[in-house]
């Protein structure tokens, strides 16, 4: 059973996240049956396996849970906040059941109990009111009334009938609990249950998988015989039962008739049914009639609920990362295969290298898209704090979200959750004002947040948008000035200013507040996302609104870069950002004082990477110049050569560089040389406008200083 | 003797059981995650005994019985469903689309393997 105990923590956690999912979209349309059947269901394949399985705390919990949503499908009970907002209290004692089993901790064991009296006060009070006897058989005693017959008024003119249930004792072999059937049966109607225990031997005889007991049941319904056998369908043949009707009138009801049936029932033997007509016919007195309900069957109504994966497999991700390894492995020695054909000039050898060039090009990209992972397996999160947080808040947020079919690699959602999170609860904490300020401001009384995911080129974008108080520039400006982030005659674009809040250090918020101010702030948002190659952008407008744009790539390990050499080191340069190459002479690159050069008209920065990296020797006539554009600017690099287009395993240089900006990890080469991979975002940002102003200053600086010196 | 099963289930770990615990008493198994998917297998080919879940997504158990009924070839297949002790509602239904037995979660394999016997005789 261990194996499949281990498939069914896999199952449930995927179903918690389900259930979790259709309880929110329940909430935003609380009336929609059939996602209230969808959530029915999966707290029943919950219920089902956790039984199963031996996790009987997360039984009996789900039983309970399931209870409720059983009643709401049946229309005995209406859906209300109230009981979403403890469904989903539970739907988080669940994730820790499942953790834990049934061994849980003091504080832990607290909030079950608490938990699980809450949900059973839902369904009692509606039991209680409808009188519908609780589904769950608990263990009966020897004389037995329902707690609900107690409550009805009393009808007398239905027939009673004497039902004797004589299971045989092999029963329980194929799972039947005979005391289901008496459940059952005082559902029907008013009735009393005398169990007979006489044949229960000596305790150490007793063995645990027979059934001893028998049952004589007194049941006043107005169902008919047919329908009283129906409730033994399936086990006529492992039971023996007798139904037969005593009186036209409800015997259970009357006192009389249960005080000489008390007296009867003290003698293990079943009783006669003439001498039981005999006694009903003494029975004269007259009480009220008993109304029972008739209870609405189910209606079958059919799942709506979308077709999960059926062609899938489970794979751990731990050897989905292996798989892509090898496949990195394989790209670096297919590479050197390559170029070992190539130098021996051996057609066959070469055709071969081409073949295995051809397919690890297309096993890269299958794996690739095996550690694809949507977007959607973590919007669930963001739903849900969107959900808590405004709650807490006491703000009115409506969360939607666009392109969450947008797939990104699974690394890259791993690491994507967490900074997003910050975001919303800035956003949520911060942005969105509340519901009093936002009527005052003419804005809709509830607050917006978008998330919306979309791909452009071998990016993809994430955009958070909310439409609240938006970013105050000139509030900004005096806090970084005061932070001493920037001098106070420092002139700065707008769009400069609000990137002033991704500094370390930097918060707006005015007062900290127990939600988004941890002392975490944007800064590390930043950090986690360019952990994952990713760049943050931030829009904003004073009382508008503020949307924070990340853009990540595709994947993280592998990419398709442009490898070019300077002297005897290669580099490769991200394909994505190259936008165009030229020649030019080195002279003309030599006598350059401004650090710009003209390409097709335009003045481009230009960053002469020889200096960069310190290369001097041989230096050729004629150097390649390429353009790379990051985002809305353009960068000329110069390199020796260009040796052309190259399928760089991106591997991390480890932690002595990590501070090297513009170089994002290493590859190595067929021939076993490690080439750097710059990181074309990086230089850009490096080198932008104002830094190139900077080295301007030191650089005129410097040949002041050596000019002087010469006089 | 080995007899030819179709089992039902929309969880995963629950087929997993039933499938395991049937395969070692050396039967042939099908399976199927729901009714939609199930429907399949009912190709006129020879079926023993067909062991369903009365909840699943598309097709569920209730209307999958209807279905095998229809047919001709499986008018008479014996038909045992997987039901927990609070659905006892539903037994007359079962009853009612065609169902032979049940079959009570949750189950330990040598429950299942008596339930079933009882059936394949």
């Amino acid at each position: 059973m261990e194996q499949f105990k281990k498939k069914f923590l896999e199952e449930a956690a995927d179903l918690i996240a389900g259930l979790e999912k259709a309880l929110l979209v329940l909430e935003e349309n609380m009336d929609d049956k059939s996602v209230n059947e969808e959530v029915f269901r999966i707290m029943h394949s919950l219920k089902g396996g956790s039984s199963m399985f031996g996790f009987h705390k997360m039984d009996s919990f789900t039983h309970n849970l399931e209870n409720i949503y059983d009643l709401i499908r049946n229309n005995k009970l209406k859906l209300s906040r109230e009981i979403l907002d403890i469904t989903l209290e539970a739907v988080d004692h669940l994730k820790i059941l499942l953790e834990n089993g049934d061994e849980l901790s003091k504080s832990d064991e607290k909030t079950h109990n608490e938990l699980s009296g809450k949900i059973n006060k839902i369904t009692q009070n509606i039991q209680q009111s409808s009188n519908e006897p609780p589904a769950k058989a608990e263990a009966k005693t020897n004389e037995q009334n329902k707690p609900a017959s107690d409550n009805l008024p009393a009808v007398d003119e239905i027939p009673t009938y004497h039902i004797i249930i004589k299971p045989f004792e092999k029963i329980f072999k194929n799972g039947t609990n005979p005391l289901l059937f008496i459940d059952e049966l005082s559902s029907m109607g008013h009735c009393k249950v005398y169990a007979k225990t006489g044949k229960i031997p000596l305790f150490d005889k007793i063995n645990p998988e027979l059934c001893y007991v028998s049952w004589e049941v007194f049941l006043a319904t107005d169902k008919s015989t047919d329908d009283i056998k129906d409730v033994f369908i399936f086990v006529e043949d492992s039971c023996e039962i007798k139904i037969s009707k005593i009186a036209d009138i409800n015997l259970p009801a009357k006192s009389l008739f249960v005080k000489d049936l008390d007296n009867l029932m003290r003698d293990d033997d079943f009783c006669d049914t003439y001498k039981l007509k005999e006694l009903a016919k003494t029975v004269v007195e007259k009480e009220k009639p008993d109304d029972e309900l008739e209870l609405t069957k189910a209606k079958n109504v059919t799942s709506l609920a979308k077709k999960t994966a059926i062609n899938n497999i489970r794979v751990a991700s731990d050897k989905l990362d292996n798989l892509m390894n090898l496949v990195s492995e394989l790209i670096t020695t297919q590479a050197s295969l390559s170029l070992y054909a190539e130098n021996n000039e051996n057609t066959e050898l070469t055709s071969i290298a081409e073949n295995i060039e051809k397919i690890s090009r297309q096993l890269r990209d299958n794996t690739f898209e095996i550690c694809l992972i949507p977007i959607d397996t973590i919007l669930i999160r963001f739903k849900r704090l969107v959900r808590d947080l405004s709650q807490e808040l006491e703000k009115e947020i409506q969360f939607t979200a666009e392109g969450t079919e947008t797939e990104l690699d699974k690394s890259i959602i791993e690491g994507l959750t967490e900074p997003i999170m910050h975001i919303f609860r800035n956003a949520i904490d911060h942005g969105i004002e509340s519901a009093d300020e936002r009527l005052k401001k003419g804005k809709p009384k509830q607050g917006k947040i978008t998330l919306s995911a979309f791909y452009s080129g071998t990016n993809v974008y994430l955009q958070i948008k909310d439409d609240g108080r938006g970013l105050d520039a000139e509030k900004i400006r005096k806090k970084a000035i005061n932070r001493g982030f920037i001098s106070p005659d420092a002139n700065l674009s707008y769009k400069e200013l609000l990137n002033l809040v991704f500094l370390p250090g930097f918060s707006t918020a005015a007062k900290v507040t127990e939600l988004s101010g941890r002392g975490v702030g944007l800064d590390v948002v930043v950090k986690k996302i360019s952990d994952i190659r990713g760049e943050v952008e931030i829009e904003s407008q004073l009382g508008v609104g503020t949307t924070i744009t990340i853009k990540l790539p595709l994947t993280m390990s592998i990419i398709d870069g442009l490898l070019v050499k300077i002297n005897e080191t290669y580099f490769v340069l991200p394909m994505t950002a190259v936008d165009k190459c030229y020649e030019v002479k080195t002279e003309k690159l030599q006598n350059n004082f401004n650090n710009k050069i003209k390409l097709d008209e335009n003045l481009v920065p230009y960053i002469n990477l020889r200096k960069e990296f310190d290369i001097q020797d041989n230096m050729p006539d004629v150097q390649q110049v390429i353009r790379v554009k990051h985002e809305d600017q353009n960068v000329a690099l110069s390199v020796d050569n260009i040796i052309g287009e190259y399928q760089a395993v991106l591997k991390p240089l480890g932690q002595m560089f990590k501070d090297l900006e513009i170089v994002s990890g290493a590859t190595i080469l067929g021939d076993g040389t490690i080439a750097l991979v710059l990181d074309s975002g990086k230089i850009t940002n490096t080198f932008d406008r104002e830094t190139i102003k900077k080295r301007e200053e030191v650089l005129k600086a410097k040949i002041d200083r050596e000019n002087l010196e010469k006089s | 003797m080995k007899k030819k099963i179709l089992i039902l289930d929309d969880s995963e770990s629950i087929r997993e059981v039933v499938l395991f615990t049937l395969e070692k008493d050396g039967h042939e198994v099908l399976t199927a995650v729901d009714g939609k998917d199930a429907m399949k297998y009912l190709d006129g080919r020879e079926l023993d005994l067909i062991i369903t879940d009365l909840y699943m997504p598309n097709i569920n158990g209730i209307e999958f019985i209807k279905e095998v009924r229809k047919i001709e070839k499986y008018k008479y297949t014996p038909i045992l469903y997987l039901t927990t002790e609070s659905q006892q509602s539903k037994k007359k239904e079962a009853k009612e689309a065609g169902a032979t037995g049940w079959i009570v979660k949750p189950f330990m394999p040598e429950k299942l393997l008596a339930a079933i016997s009882k059936i394949l005789k």
